[in-house]
């Protein structure tokens, strides 16, 4: 960066003295301008940057500057509200530091691993890259290259990123951050159902009797959700609301069943709910008979550890985690009847009344339940089960896929679903649920993409924590990270993250708006064009896909993630990448770009520019000659209609507050499976689970296991990690905003005041937070937000200068390789 | 592993100036919000209590909900009670002074205005927040409407 | 009976024949002195913060909560234990307290409080007590440590000076009509909980919820008043 810290102040100066001249002291100024011309704001429709709940928001733009937000009135889901970040949404893409031009690390004028970073042009960025690209895949095929994505690319970003790692450069070591957000939900959705995501959306917070939060801290992570679910109790004193979590946090603030257990006993609790469900007798037989089968899960997995951990050499079924027999429901009883109310509360730590009131919401048939869950499930070694489990209770009573029934899989990321799972960004997926390792799959993308059969490679990539792994062994050696903050966000940042990116061999390129800190472990830095700054789809939670258009100019020489893309796609010919055999057999794809080959293919460009709106800019439609975003959607959504997976026409999209898919006959579903709402459940089947065999889902036998690390002496604290209301995920984007900076400045350790007086700490003390692989300094406090329980610590992740992923453990769900950051020993030191 | 406690721009320049050093632990030194080498610790900064002026800020655009300008500390907002109210409640700010809660937060999910401030908006800290007298590590060059209008004015005169 | 009471009376007035004035005036005071210490050593045993957190339902619920609130932190290193404000300072009113308190031990032989729902069903009803007595001796406990006299309005905030200048100087409230809930979370203040009490009538109690979250039932209310 070429702006000195003097230069820094000096502008900073001159801004600040700009804000106080447009605060009128004067009586001249105070006149208020009324000339309609100035005055009116140009208002826009786009769904916020932030989490997975999807809120519409209203932006008004004047002289291509974003200068307002507020809540969007017509959008059913937040009908109106926004929650604190999204209310500050209007500054995100203003932070003094935004990156304008490429930089690439430098020695004497030529790239070096170990140089500084100077400015460069596009043209030079891309050669630089373009080479270490080549190299890789002319070492090692698609192994050596690998592209670490997110749930916050737009559904065609990803969708033109899986095209051209996949079939482009033929690699699956392809993932999104979703990763370590949703993983374990997407398997549990297709252990359980066939199909990815919930099954009934957000209406179930206007119907259900009961809610429960297995873990979710929705009052900070899904804010706008949580008006709804408070909406609904406050509103009707007969609903109540249970809340279990491993520390007291914000939503205890409305629970009638408040719950905190013991780190990782969560699967003995939803075990004791089945069992309590069966023992009173209280299973809908009927619902079990025409819908359900059961399953004997594979037990002993292991802890998604490197091989030679020894947790991973003890467990004795590591390599085949997600195993399953049949069984019956006899068989199934009799194992969940080990998991009686005693056990189950004394493993817990919870009170024996609290556990029976929990159960009976379930067990009741006259209480409708919504269960939410986001990463306490999901960042769970265990996280799959988890997920099974509690489909396995709305199961046994039949309380699902009708309104106000809803096991409900919360996101962290505004397009986990709509872009990591939808389009299938991850390792092992294809579009609209299919996976590489089906040649049938394979054959269906080649069908729709108009490539060569055996172009998509059948081999799993590298998932988050492997692709990690991989850049410190040397065997992915030239990788990519768009729109997310992996050195800030992947776990055991010092033996893991860290040594990845800076391993000699490596060539790190990071596509971001801001300088965070994986650009600073980057060798190639890319400026992007963020939100607003281009044209853009979202899909939340609820299946809702959302469009907006481009309000605003990307500053600079910042580019979006798919200009990016496409653009670098221009330098690779087939020739290049691919092997002699397919292109022997497909000698018409000789001699082409992978430009040509994906993008140009008379699909992705078959709209003209004039389809674009006269109202607002297109920067990559206007740079690649034809409608580039419609395209790639409607070649996309090939793969989903007449599949379960519909999407609207295109257009619709932008005069839409967004909709909910299958969109059949161009009407949304709410809740599917369910004849009265899905179009794809059959004549004769009010409920069909028409994503497994006989439109049965599996109800799966799974007991309780330990976690991969607990509190010792030498280590004697479990540390759990998450985030806050006021900043997102890194916060990249929210730190930046003064407002949200000054409402939480730093992370904090929340700790009990007992623990903090045993160790002779105050409130405000600085501590060392140090665990078997790194360790961070932050501040002691005994009060605010969470009031946690003795033998346990909470640190927030979203503070840059204190990065508590030097100190978590990369032990994963075995099945879904989603790492567990809510679980691991540290001790605490005064420094 | 005792970690150096050397003053942040020392600790960079030794890095600028190690070139191995470099390459293993990326240095560089443009992420605006680290404040230490990414293998290294700053020291946390110190925690301060909430700002307590009671001078209302200068919001951004109308439609921003203003900041809490005092401290909230030990508040309750629960389903219990709510701290809050007890001084921007309708009937309270005769007594309190303060203002009050916005004829907005009257209206429910369906448009309706209500007889009290609506369930969904409840819980006040979803939106409001107290502050902190930390300047954040980057500036906002945000540039609000007004500022905006009178830089068209100026514009216009030239 | 009568007799016994009479023989009683009677060795009390023979003067003694074996032990002289000065041993019995000595010794009386003595042991005067070992009971009466002994009685206040006790009573104070059972004042300290120690004490109150022996059982169980104190220490996990109230004490619980007293550890994040500015009564037990705070800039300048003062801390009230239970006993600071939960029993008053002057000796009679102590006592007083203390036979009062006989209910609670009562409570605790009888497990009336066991679980943490049991400690929330009653969190009212105790609270209430204790703002009764509160309001009773106008913030006596509170006033101990924390006087009109001795704030500095400069060192507060504005808002909190204006507060204290306009009702707390001029007596038309006291201490726990605006702090209640300052060192315990506060009960269900809703309407339905609190229900249509002597208090509220009477204005006295500044109760913290002025919000009534059941929208039903207020709606209710409202159209039958109509």
């Amino acid at each position: 960066m070429k702006m000195t810290r003097r230069e820094a102040l000096k502008a900073q100066a001159v801004a600040t003295a700009a804000t106080a001249a447009g605060i009128p002291f004067s009586a001249e100024a105070q006149n208020l301008v009324t000339d309609r011309d100035l005055t009116e704001l140009k208002w826009s429709k786009a769904p916020c940057r932030f989490c997975g709940t999807g809120c519409s928001v209203m932006v008004a733009t004047k002289d291509n500057r974003v200068v307002a937000t507020h809540g969007d009135a017509k959008a059913e889901v937040n009908r109106g509200l926004n929650c604190v970040k999204g209310y500050f949404l209007s500054k995100i893409m203003y932070g003094r530091d935004r990156l304008t031009r490429p930089l690439l690390r430098k020695r004497d004028g030529v790239f070096a691993k170990d140089g500084e970073f100077e400015e460069v042009s596009w043209d030079e960025a891309f050669d630089v890259m373009a080479e270490r690209f080549k190299a890789a895949l002319a070492a090692k095929g698609g192994d050596g290259v690998g592209m670490f994505g997110s749930g916050q690319w737009t559904v065609w970003e990803g969708y033109a990123a899986s095209k051209l790692m996949k079939a482009g450069f033929r690699s699956n070591n392809i993932d999104p951050n979703a990763r370590h957000c949703m993983a374990s939900a997407v398997a549990g959705f297709m252990r359980t159902f066939g199909i990815d995501e919930p099954m009934g959306c957000y209406d179930d917070f206007e119907h259900a009797d009961a809610f429960v939060l297995w873990g979710a801290n929705m009052a900070e992570m899904h804010p706008i959700l949580w008006t709804r679910l408070t909406d609904r109790r406050l509103s009707h004193p007969h609903v109540q609301v249970a809340v279990l979590s491993t520390f007291e946090n914000r939503s205890f603030g409305l629970a009638d069943i408040p719950m905190v257990f013991t780190p990782h006993t969560d699967l003995a609790i939803l075990n004791y709910i089945a069992n309590h469900i069966i023992q009173t007798g209280r299973v809908n037989e009927d619902f079990l008979r025409d819908n359900v089968r059961f399953l004997r899960g594979q037990t002993d997995i292991g802890y998604g550890l490197r091989p030679d951990h020894p947790l991973e050499v003890a467990a004795s079924h590591a390599d085949a985690a997600g195993a399953s027999e049949e069984i019956d429901f006899d068989t199934f009883a009799e194992f969940v009847s080990d998991y009686t109310l005693d056990y189950v509360s004394e493993l817990t730590g919870v009170s024996p009344s609290k556990l029976e009131a929990l159960a009976e919401l379930y067990a009741d048939p006259e209480t409708k339940v919504m269960s939410l869950w986001t990463m306490g499930f999901n960042q769970h070694t265990r996280g799959v089960w988890c997920n099974n489990l509690v489909y396995n209770i709305h199961l046994l009573t039949g309380k699902i896929s009708t309104p106000g029934n809803s096991p409900f899989s919360l996101t962290g990321q505004p397009s986990a679903c709509g872009t990591a799972r939808e389009v299938g960004t991850f390792a092992h997926r294809l579009p609209a649920d299919l996976v590489v390792t089906d040649p049938e799959h394979r054959a269906t993308a080649e069908r729709i993409w108009k490539l060569p059969e055996g172009t998509v490679p059948e081999k799993v990539g590298a998932h988050a924590v492997l692709q990690n792994r991989q850049l410190k062994d040397g065997i992915i050696n030239a990788y990519w990270v768009q729109v997310n903050n992996n050195m800030q966000a992947a776990p055991n940042m010092m033996e893991e993250t860290l040594p990845g990116y800076r391993n000699p061999e490596n060539f790190i390129v990071v596509s971001d708006a801001y300088p965070t800190v994986t650009c600073e472990a980057a060798d190639l830095i890319l400026p992007t064009a963020m939100w607003v700054e281009k044209e853009g789809a979202y899909g939340n939670a609820e299946r809702r896909t959302q469009f907006w258009h481009q309000l605003v100019d990307a500053p600079g020489e910042a580019r979006s993630d798919l200009w990016q893309l496409m653009e670098f796609s221009k330098r690779f010919t087939t020739d290049e990448v691919w092997p002699a055999e397919l292109l022997d057999a497909n000698p018409e794809y000789r001699g082409k770009t992978l430009y040509e080959v994906l993008y140009e293919n008379g699909q992705v460009n078959a709209y003209p520019l004039d389809d674009t709106s006269d109202d607002y800019a297109n920067d990559e439609a206007r740079h690649f000659g034809f409608y580039v975003q419609k395209g790639l959607f409607e070649e996309y959504a090939r793969f989903g209609r007449d599949h379960g997976h519909d999407l609207a026409p295109f257009d619709r999209y932008h005069e839409e507050r967004g909709l909910r898919w299958p969109v059949v006959d161009g009407e949304e579903t709410r809740w599917r499976y369910n004849r009265d709402y899905d179009p794809y459940v059959s004549e004769d089947r009010q409920i069909e689970f028409y994503g497994k065999p006989e439109g049965r889902a599996n109800i799966f036998q799974l007991p309780y296991e330990p976690p991969a690390e607990s509190p010792d002496d030498e280590y004697p604290f479990w540390l759990s990690t998450g985030r806050v209301l006021e900043h997102w995920h890194s916060g990249s984007m929210t730190q930046r905003v003064p407002e949200l900076h000054k409402a939480v400045p730093n992370a904090l350790v929340y700790m009990h005041p007992l623990d903090a007086r045993e160790l002779g700490f105050n409130r405000g003390s600085e501590v060392r937070i140090v665990s078997r692989r790194g360790s961070i300094r932050s501040r002691v406090e005994t009060a605010g937000r969470n009031r946690v329980p003795r033998g346990l610590i909470f640190v927030p992740w979203f503070d840059a200068t204190q990065l508590i992923n030097k100190v978590t453990l990369d032990a994963t769900d075995p099945i879904s390789k989603q790492t567990d950051f809510k679980k691991c020993a540290v001790r605490l030191e005064a420094v | 592993m005792r970690i150096s406690n050397a003053p942040l721009h020392a600790a960079l320049i030794v890095v600028m100036t190690a070139g191995a050093a470099l390459t293993q632990t990326g240095g560089g030194g443009v992420a605006t919000l680290r404040g230490a080498p990414l293998d290294q610790n700053a020291e946390a900064p110190a925690m301060r209590p909430q700002v307590n002026t009671d001078i209302r800020q200068v919001r951004n655009y109308p439609e921003q909900p203003p900041v809490i300008p005092h401290a909230i500390e030990g508040y309750q907002v629960d389903i219990n009670a709510n701290r809050c109210l007890t001084c921007h409640a309708r009937t309270r700010i005769g007594d309190s002074q303060a203002p009050m809660v916005s004829v907005t937060h009257y209206v429910d999910r369906e448009g309706q205005a209500l007889a009290q401030v609506s369930p969904r908006r409840y819980f006040c800290t979803q939106c409001h927040v107290p502050q902190h007298p930390d300047e954040p590590g980057v500036e906002n060059v945000f540039i609000d409407i007004d500022t905006l209008l009178s830089q068209e004015f100026e514009g216009a005169g030239d | 009976m009568w007799k016994l009471i009479k023989r009683i009376w009677t060795a009390m007035r023979r003067p003694s024949a074996y032990f002289s004035l000065g041993f019995l005036t000595l010794g009386g005071f003595i042991c005067g002195i070992l009971f009466w210490g002994g009685f206040n050593t006790a009573l104070e045993a059972t004042n300290t913060e120690q004490f109150c957190i022996g059982c169980h339902e104190m220490e996990a619920n109230v004490y619980a909560d007293l550890q994040t609130t500015v009564h037990w932190n705070n800039s300048s290193g003062v801390r009230a234990g239970c006993p600071d404000c939960h029993v008053p300072h002057d000796w009679v009113n102590k006592i007083g307290r203390k036979v009062a308190a006989s209910k609670e031990v009562w409570g605790w032989l009888f497990g009336t409080i066991d679980t943490e729902e049991e400690f929330e069903a009653h969190r009212l009803t105790m609270a209430r007590r204790e703002w009764a007595r509160f309001r009773a001796n106008d913030s006596l406990e509170c006033r101990n440590c924390h006087s009109y006299e001795a704030m500095d309005f400069a060192e507060q905030s504005q808002r909190a000076a204006d507060q204290h200048e306009r009702f707390l100087a001029t007596g038309e409230r006291t201490c726990i009509d605006c702090h209640a809930g300052i060192a315990h979370r506060l009960p269900d203040m809703s309407e339905q909980a609190m229900g249509t009490t002597p208090e509220r009538v009477a204005g006295r109690l500044r109760e913290v919820s002025a919000y009534h979250p059941d929208r039903q039932e207020l709606d209710a209310y409202l159209s039958a008043r109509q």
